[in-house]
């Protein structure tokens, strides 16, 4: 019996929508789970899936993905690529897979609110696809790094970080809380999909990948592709969505959505994606500055996906795009400072020939971060290793959960956002940060930041080892500097590039 | 006598850190508990100056012997620590 095309029965099988009579249409798809916006269900009937895919191609295409994956980590695990990657390299894998492993089971559970509550048979049949996608990210980003444990244990961590209170496992926790477990099905499309997934984290696996084989290590780069073309397609959820929402005069709330989600994925990419790309990945493999990474994708890529939608640019575009001049730098100086609360080993990447790479991309980054780093260096060189230790905490934003922090030296701009919310003073990195709080202040009113648990007597003894164990983190995980501050000695026989 | 958690923004730092005084430091002292945790770990010292004390944004300092339990300063405000002539 000869098979149809898949043309010819797609639209027919994708079309599940049904009139209920045991339940009423409210019972069965609420307000509060669909995110409907009031947009009647005939409307949402006209989304038009832009990859289409059937059960059967799904399959075999997802087998083929990942039997080329784990073939090429078998044919490799001999090869001690690992052990002779940059330490720089590893750290990070070992930043990547804590942060991110375990977001892909939570954005699985998102994945199915949309196959569940998704009010467009063409959106829930592309979450059904995409909740299996997200399942093999979380698995194969376990399997992979498991291998490493018994070299390495803060390769334990890719399962460990989001079950701790870790400060970057909170930071990671309360935005992918907010953009996607604590969402709607419509919200998740908008936030998830098309804000985070299409905005950062294709582009970002596509540049992860690069980044990988330039560094020797084809294990890695042949897991991120493969995961990578899963996420091309199911990012794609969100556009539709938008189009329907747009079409039916929900453009506002739509872009609110957009505006939120960007901000906050903004964040999360600038302290993991920009400190790997400028200052871990050796400098011989640097193919281009975060900045530029961002100017090209964001900026030339991302914007115009906006445009096209017919959404506006985020109120705050400019403020964000100054970001890239020094925000992921500052980020860079406070993960490397507090580096005993991090699972992996940050890389300070300020050698002599790191800092002139950093001066020629960011001008003005040695009258300004090379400042800071001159007197880091300076203990170092000089025997006082214990001034460059932590021993207070820094103040968290109230939203990104992250280290508020800007430009220091020539230049310094670093600045307090409070904001009296009820009697309750709260603290934030920006404008942007402070700004997604007043949209919805009952929702992110008694969240308490790491900083916040301290004062409220919650990590005993209140001390950094009383915070250090709070966190979790056990001798033998706790951070250090990546290279074994070797990067130190070149400057004995140079002075700082920032004195010159 | 109490501990007074407040927030040190120092000059030609990079980040706001958390520092707990006591309400009866005088601003001198709770400069110098900034300075502990900047000075000579991220930002160079500057032995001619001294680092007087103000609200963010605000133009003036608070005088250099007033305690911080007579400024109306509040648990957890922002103050920045700034290098001036003596």
């Amino acid at each position: 019996m000869a098979l149809l095309e898949r043309h010819e029965w797609y639209d027919i099988a994708r079309s599940t929508n049904w009139t209920p009579t045991y339940v009423s249409e409210d019972q069965l798809f609420p307000e509060v789970m669909t995110g409907a916006q009031g947009v009647p269900v005939e409307k949402w009937e006209v989304y038009d899936e832009p990859y289409k895919v059937s059960y059967p191609e799904y399959v075999r295409i997802q087998r083929e993905k990942d039997a080329g994956a784990y073939s090429v980590k078998a044919a490799l695990e001999r090869s001690r690529i690992y052990e002779n990657a940059d330490p720089g390299w590893r750290s990070i894998l070992k930043a990547h897979y804590g942060a991110i492993a375990l977001g892909e089971y939570a954005a699985m559970s998102a994945e199915a609110r949309m196959c569940r509550f998704g009010r467009a048979p063409g959106m829930r049949n592309m979450a059904t696809f995409g909740m299996m996608d997200e399942n093999r990210h979380a698995q194969i980003q376990l399997y992979f790094p498991h291998e490493y444990a018994p070299k390495d244990r803060q390769f334990d961590w890719a399962h460990k970080a989001y079950h701790t209170n870790e400060w970057a496992a909170i930071a990671a926790r309360h935005a992918f809380d907010d953009l996607f477990m604590a969402r709607s099905a419509t919200e998740i499309a908008v936030m998830l999909t098309f804000a985070f997934e299409t905005g950062f984290t294709n582009m970002q696996f596509l540049g992860l990948a690069a980044d990988a084989a330039e560094a020797g290590d084809f294990t890695f780069a042949s897991l991120i592709s493969s995961i990578q073309t899963d996420e091309s397609r199911h990012a794609q959820i969100g556009g539709p969505a938008l189009q329907v929402l747009i079409s039916n005069g929900r453009k506002a709330e739509a872009q609110k959505l957009v505006d939120i989600a960007i901000a906050r994925a903004w964040r999360i990419f600038c302290i993991l994606t920009g400190p790997s790309m400028d200052y871990n990945t050796p400098l011989e493999h640097r193919k281009q500055s975060f900045k530029e990474f961002m100017q090209e994708w964001i900026v030339g890529q991302f914007e115009r996906s906006l445009i096209d939608l017919g959404l506006d640019l985020p109120w705050y575009w400019d403020k964000m795009i100054a970001e890239f001049d020094y925000q992921h730098h500052a980020y860079q100086m406070g993960l490397w400072f507090w580096r005993p609360t991090l699972w992996w080993n940050p890389a300070a990447g300020v050698t002599p020939e790191c800092r002139a790479w950093l001066e020629e991309k960011y001008p003005g980054w040695n009258a300004s971060f090379g400042q800071a780093w001159d007197v880091i260096t300076d203990n170092l060189l000089n025997g006082r290793p214990e001034l460059t230790a932590p021993e207070t905490l820094p103040i968290v934003c109230n939203m990104s959960q992250i280290p508020i922090c800007a430009i220091p030296g020539d230049g310094w701009n670093v600045k307090d956002y409070p904001l009296e919310y009820e009697g309750r003073l709260y603290h934030f990195n920006s404008e942007i940060d402070r700004w997604i709080f007043e949209q919805d202040p009952q929702r992110y009113r008694d969240h308490m930041t790491l900083v916040d648990r301290f004062l409220a007597g919650k990590i005993q003894p209140p001390d950094l080892m009383g915070a250090l164990a709070y966190m979790s983190l056990q001798p033998g995980e706790m951070g250090d500097d990546a290279h074994g501050y070797a990067w130190v000695e070149a400057f004995r026989k140079a002075p700082p590039l920032a004195a010159e | 006598m109490a501990l007074f958690p407040i927030i040190s923004n120092f000059e030609r730092d990079f980040v706001l850190l958390l520092l707990p005084v006591d309400d009866q430091n005088t601003m001198d002292e709770v400069a110098a508990a900034a300075a502990h945790h900047s000075v000579g770990r991220r930002v160079a010292p500057q032995p001619n100056k001294v680092i007087r004390v103000r609200r963010q944004g605000a133009g003036e300092f608070f005088p250099r012997d007033q305690r911080l339990s007579e400024t109306g300063v509040r648990p957890m405000e922002a103050l920045e620590f700034i290098f001036a002539d003596a």
